[in-house]
C-alpha cells in the first residue's frame, strides 16, 4: 500500500492511494469527516444585542467560523481534569464588542491568546446600523463531525478509481468522434493514433465510449488505484488532517484487537 | 438576509469571499462563472449558495436585506 500526493496545498490535497481497495478508502473518508477532533464555538453569552439578527442566528453564525485547532494542546471537554467545568486546556475563550456603523466580521473575535486568532478574518457575522451594539463572549470547544458540521474538518471529500482508457487500434478508423465527445478534453489524435493527455483528469463519464460507433475504446475504473481529493476548512492543514484520521483509525483497530485477548 | 457562512451542502466557507465577488460581479461587470473559477469556488453546491444569493443595488452599492433590515427599529 502507497500513499502519494498528487497535489498538496494548504487546505486541499489530492491523494493517489496504490495496491488498496475501495473498502479501505472509504473508511479513512468517513473518518475524516466524522471523527477528526476540531475547535468550534459552542457556547455563546450575549450581553447586549440590538442587531437586526436574532442572538441565536449570531450564535449559529458564530460557531461556523473555522478556528485554529492544535490538537496536542486540547481536551475533550467531557474527558478533562476538570471533569467538564472548562478549564484552559479544554476551553478557549473569545470576547466581542462592536458598536455600529460597520460589518462585524470574524476577526473581531478576541481570544485570550494569539495563538487562537481565528483563520478566516474576513468572515461577516452581522451588519450594525447606527447606535446598534453586539457585545457577547464566547467559549469554543473540541467536537467532532459527527456531533455537528461545524467539527467537520473536511469538506468536498470525494474518491475515484483510477481511469483506464484501452483503445483497441485495429477497430479505431480515427473519426475523432471520441475526441469532441470528452468533456475534460483529454483525448488527442497524435501520429495516426488516439493518445490520452492527463489521464488523471477523466471523470469515467464514458462519454467516448458511447460515442464510438465501432466500438474500439473502453473506459474503466481500477478498484487498487484510487485518487481521493478533500479540502479542509483552514482548523488543520490538509496534510494534518489525513495523518490525524489515520493515527484515529489505527487507535480503533487497536482497541478491536484488545477485544480479542 | 446575510450570505451564509458556509456551503449548505459541503460546507466550505463562503462569506469570507463573497464582498470580493459582489464587487466584481455588480459593480465591475465580469462574469460570474469566471470570477468564481478564480475565487477558487470549484463545486456546483457552492457555486449555486453564491449565485443564488439575492443582492439589490442602490445608490451605486450592492446590499444585501440586511442593510435594509437594520434600519427599521
Ligand atoms: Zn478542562
Ligand atoms: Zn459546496
Amino acid at each position: 500500500m502507497k500513499i502519494k500526493f498528487l497535489e498538496l496545498k494548504e487546505n486541499y490535497a489530492k491523494v493517489l492511494f496504490e495496491d488498496t481497495s475501495p473498502y479501505f478508502v472509504n473508511s479513512i473518508r468517513r473518518t475524516m469527516i466524522a471523527d477528526i477532533p476540531k475547535l468550534a464555538i459552542e457556547k455563546v453569552t450575549i450581553y447586549d444585542n440590538t442587531s437586526a439578527l436574532f442572538d441565536e442566528i449570531i450564535a449559529h453564525r458564530l460557531g461556523l467560523i473555522p478556528l485554529p485547532t492544535h490538537l496536542d494542546l486540547l481536551n475533550f471537554r467531557k474527558e478533562c481534569s476538570c471533569k467538564g467545568n472548562g478549564c484552559p486546556s479544554c476551553t478557549i475563550h473569545y470576547t466581542l464588542s462592536k458598536e455600529g456603523e460597520c460589518t462585524v466580521y470574524s476577526g473581531d473575535l478576541r481570544p485570550e491568546d494569539s495563538m487562537w486568532t481565528v483563520v478566516d478574518k474576513n468572515i461577516p457575522i452581522v451588519k450594525l446600523q447606527k447606535n446598534q451594539r453586539l457585545i457577547l463572549e464566547a467559549e469554543a470547544e473540541l467536537g467532532t463531525g459527527n456531533q455537528h458540521a461545524k467539527w467537520q474538518v473536511v469538506c468536498g471529500i470525494g474518491y475515484k478509481y483510477y481511469p483506464v482508457i484501452e483503445i483497441d487500434k485495429e477497430k479505431c478508423n480515427l473519426c475523432s468522434a471520441c475526441v469532441d465527445a470528452c468533456p475534460r478534453n483529454i483525448l488527442e489524435i497524435k501520429r495516426n493514433k488516439i493518445t490520452v493527455r492527463n489521464i488523471e483528469e477523466c471523470i469515467l463519464c464514458k462519454s467516448c465510449s458511447d460515442s464510438c460507433k465501432k466500438g474500439a475504446i473502453n473506459v474503466r475504473g481500477d478498484g487498487s488505484r484510487i485518487i481521493m481529493q478533500y479540502e479542509t476548512d483552514g482548523s488543520l492543514t490538509a496534510e494534518k488532517a489525513l495523518k490525524e484520521a489515520l493515527k484515529i483509525l489505527q487507535k480503533k483497530y487497536d482497541e478491536l484487537k484488545k477485544c480479542f485477548k | 438576509m446575510i450570505i451564509p457562512v458556509r456551503c449548505f451542502t459541503c460546507g466550505k466557507v463562503l462569506a469570507s469571499i463573497f464582498e470580493e465577488y459582489k464587487k466584481r460581479v455588480y459593480i465591475d461587470g465580469e462574469e460570474a462563472g469566471k470570477v468564481l473559477d478564480e475565487l477558487g469556488v470549484k463545486r456546483y453546491c457552492c457555486r449555486r449558495t453564491i449565485i443564488s444569493h439575492p443582492v439589490f443595488i442602490k445608490d451605486g452599492e450592492v446590499k444585501e436585506l440586511i442593510d435594509e433590515a437594520g434600519e427599521y427599529e
